[in-house]
């Protein structure tokens, strides 16, 4: 738990669902962070989670979408120093029970994404999507 | 992603400069991939590479296998902090080559 008390925050942005946002994602997130000032270590640790989560949407939610205008959103807030990341699309519905990491000893290309996502922060649910939305993905870790 | 190949004997060195993610894992493929194919010691200078996700595990992942399937080696080289605190996560130290 961090020492420092973090200012409250809140900020969204919109990003094209394609791996080529991917980078646009983790700039947003190193920006927020800043505001924030996250120490440099869990700043890294951060953005790769959310990078990863970003990943599964173009990946596995979007995987055979053809749609070159869908948009994924990011959410960052912080409230009391407790980090919350939402995620937003409108992707193929996300089936919870169906989301597993692989074996971290069962050495192998892949899985590994939502073991990082799992291994960094306090805590992943997926809740109902309100509309326009279908998945809605959020991360929470406290500061 | 760039990058820059030297050969020297039966060595490659590769280095890779900038983040690697999965917009460029399959780039990343094409540039290491073939030197392993054709039996080449590989050394992956990574000291320039201050990112790397999942992908770009996976890429050093099948990296490493295709180079115990082609009998040769890949040596990953020079890896900055924050990508050994990614392979670390991953539990992969003792498994990849690490110089």
């Amino acid at each position: 738990m961090s020492a420092i008390a973090h200012q409250d925050h809140n900020e969204k942005k919109a990003f094209l669902v394609n791996s080529s946002s991917l980078k646009e994602v983790r700039i947003f997130c190193r920006q927020v962070f800043e505001k924030l000032q996250i120490q440099e270590d869990l700043k890294d640790e951060l953005v790769l989670a959310i990078a990863e989560a970003a990943q599964n949407i173009v990946k596995h939610a979007f995987k055979n979408a053809a749609d070159p205008n869908e948009l994924m959103v990011v959410q960052i807030s912080c409230e009391n120093n407790k980090l919350q990341i939402a995620f937003y699309d409108r992707g193929t519905p996300v089936d919870p029970k169906k989301i597993k990491h692989r074996e971290i000893d069962n050495i192998k290309p892949g899985g590994l994404g939502t073991f990082f996502i799992q291994e960094i922060m306090d805590a992943v649910e997926f809740k109902d999507g309100k509309k326009p939305w279908i998945n809605h993905l959020v991360l929470t870790k406290q500061l | 992603m760039s990058y820059k190949v030297t050969e020297e004997g039966n060595i490659a060195t590769i280095h890779l400069d900038g983040e690697i993610d999965m917009d460029v894992t399959e780039k990343a493929k094409e540039v290491i991939f073939p030197h392993i194919d054709a039996g080449k010691e590989v050394h992956l200078n990574l000291s320039n590479v201050q990112y790397m996700d999942s992908s770009g595990i996976s890429v050093l992942i099948e990296s490493h296998q295709k180079g115990l399937e082609k009998n040769t080696k890949v040596i990953i080289k020079d890896v900055s902090k924050s990508v050994l605190k990614v392979i670390m996560m991953a539990k992969l130290e003792q498994i990849l080559n690490l110089e």
